[in-house]
């Protein structure tokens, strides 16, 4: 009798959770394929008379520059923070020189930093060197950001990867430059994808940079969208396909490669 | 003389390679870190300057700007709501968190696995504009979807004014906070679950016949602390740095009823242009985030180095 009781109430918070948990995603694409005048009769659980797929066509219409502007930054900044990652995890797991705990903290720590922390000296820095007017400046300052967390999540990987094959490479008289690129990075390969997504989601989702170092010219799609917010004020079906329309490459990266993710760095992350 | 030369130049072999090692794996490392940490120099050194306006001035100005800070109200509200955010946004999620993910594991759904991810991560790929739009739509107090819903199904009691009453406002907005992070959450404490030693211990337990929470409380937290140390300071860092959510979904308004730090740093440096005050501003963010990233740091460092 108790027991079924507590079942019940476990159901009825559970079914109250679903219910907060995806109710947005439903609302947002039943109102996303709907007329303005359909919105104003507040039907939102319900499906419009027809599905109105050109608010996407006008959706992309507003977003696909910016769209193609964070491909380039988020991509770009994203290989690159990975690749020096690799490189800086390596040097972090396997080198024992008296400098490797001291920049080992520093590190951990900079993965923290919360970007106000360097915001100001980034905009001049940019500014000065008028890399701010270019994609360069938006790349430059995420691989700055993201190299401390690609390195971190990079390194705890090789750390929990056995040495045997490394050291026996050595005796063999490879250089620990070819061990890396020759046997440690093909073993790697899932903790690089990982990583890759990890820093892609967050640059691709980034808002206080893009905002500020932005110019009309390289407005990311973070930006743009909160500018649609703000301009189509009334125009929810709008709003609603273009935040469904900015999600989609993430998503897409996150359910192709979910395997990876969670099995990769981050599992292993964990361990370390 | 034929095996000195040998020697030499294995030394010289040696010597190249060291070289070739410094150049490849710790100078690009060190580069990064090293203008990370010099901008946030850079910061602390403005918020001791005078600079207001556009254009750079760095004569020394001490404390003025920090009495400034303190002195306002406004300061006062936004160190009291990241509290707020501190607390409410990180310990509810990573204990609804910690259940869920222990509730999926026993329920042992291995077969519609990828589907229930799925649904767990779909909110942790959005940005913070993307679910502040989204939310903004909910939460709208006349038109919007909650208030709507609630009338038609009688319950016009429950109805609220969400972002837009003072008292309540911020709760509100970390409840967004809470629905981007929680699959993300989720997810990493049941990676830490998985480990085969701690699966080990569990199988053991359970023939000795210890209750699930049991397990739960006495058997697998101890052996996650790891994970639930990585994924604290996450949230936490991510809460203290909270800026897009409320700049999309309230502008640090009713009043200055949700406004932050992070925000206010903004807002100062960028469009009240007493940089100054910004960078002070900044370095209280830094700290704060310091303080909350010692345990984490010190754990890391003892797992990696002895």
């Amino acid at each position: 009798m108790n027991k079924s009781i507590t079942k019940y109430v476990l159901l009825l918070v559970l079914a109250i959770f679903l219910l907060w948990y995806l109710l947005p995603l439903y609302v947002v694409v039943m109102t996303s394929l709907k007329s303005p005048i359909e919105i104003t009769q507040r039907t939102y659980l319900l499906p419009g008379l027809e599905l109105r797929f050109e608010n996407y066509v006008e959706a992309f219409k507003l977003s696909h520059m910016s769209i193609i502007n964070s491909s380039i930054i988020t991509g770009a900044a994203t290989a690159i923070s990975t690749f020096f990652g690799g490189l800086g995890g390596y040097f972090l797991s396997r080198f024992k020189w008296k400098i490797s705990k001291p920049l080992f903290v520093l590190v951990v720590i900079g993965m923290f930093i919360p970007y106000q922390a360097v915001l100001i000296p980034l905009v001049q820095l940019m500014a000065t060197t008028r890399l701010a007017l270019t994609y360069a400046g938006l790349i430059l300052s995420y691989v700055l950001l993201n190299v401390p967390m690609a390195s971190t999540l990079m390194g705890t990987f090789f750390f929990g990867l056995p040495k045997e094959l490394e050291e026996s490479a050595e005796v063999d008289g490879a250089s620990k430059v070819q061990i890396f690129f020759r046997i440690v990075s093909p073993v790697a390969a899932p903790a690089y994808v990982s990583t890759a997504i990890i820093i892609f989601t967050q640059i691709w989702n980034e808002f206080l940079i893009a905002l500020t170092l932005s110019t009309p010219y390289t407005t990311p799609i973070t930006v743009k969208l909160a500018e649609i917010k703000g301009s189509y004020v009334a125009l929810y079906n709008l709003q609603m396909a273009a935040a469904l329309i900015s999600s989609l490459i993430p998503l897409t990266f996150f359910l192709v490669l979910q395997k990876y993710f969670i099995k990769g760095a981050l599992a292993g992350a964990l361990k370390g | 003389m034929v095996s000195l030369g040998r020697g030499v130049t294995k030394a010289g072999r040696k010597f190249r390679t060291r070289i070739s090692e410094i150049l490849i794996f710790f100078l690009p490392l060190l580069f990064f870190t090293a203008i990370l940490y010099f901008m946030v120099t850079w910061t602390i050194y403005v918020s001791f300057s005078n600079w207001e306006g556009v254009e750079p001035k760095y004569d020394f100005a001490g404390l003025r700007w920090y009495e400034l800070m303190f002195s306002l109200s406004r300061t006062h509200i936004d160190v009291r709501n990241n509290l707020i955010w501190l607390i409410v946004g990180v310990l509810p999620t990573l204990f609804i968190a910690l259940f869920l993910a222990y509730f999926l594991e026993i329920w042992g759904a291995r077969k519609g696995e990828s589907i229930i991810r799925t649904l767990i991560l779909y909110p942790a790929s959005m940005s913070f504009i993307v679910t502040g739009t989204i939310w903004s739509w909910m939460y709208q107090p006349d038109k919007g979807v909650i208030n709507t819903l609630l009338r038609m199904l009688n319950l016009s009691f429950l109805e609220s004014r969400f972002i837009t009453d003072p008292a309540t406002a911020n709760y509100w907005l970390i409840l967004i906070f809470i629905w981007q992070y929680l699959g993300f959450a989720i997810i990493i404490l049941q990676a830490s679950f998985r480990t085969t030693e701690l699966q080990e211990m569990v199988e053991a337990a359970t023939i000795d016949g210890a209750g699930k929470l049991n397990t739960l409380f006495r058997i697998i937290l101890p052996n996650i602390r790891g994970g639930i140390l990585i994924l604290l300071s996450l949230l936490l860092i991510s809460a203290l740095k909270v800026f897009d959510i409320v700049y999309i979904v309230t502008f640090g308004g009713p009043g200055y009823s949700t406004d932050v730090l992070a925000f206010f740093m903004y807002i100062a440096t960028f469009q009240q242009h007493l940089v100054a005050l910004g960078a002070c501003l900044a370095v209280i963010i830094f700290v704060i985030a310091f303080i909350l990233v010692i345990p984490y740091t010190l754990y890391a460092l003892k797992r990696w180095f002895t």
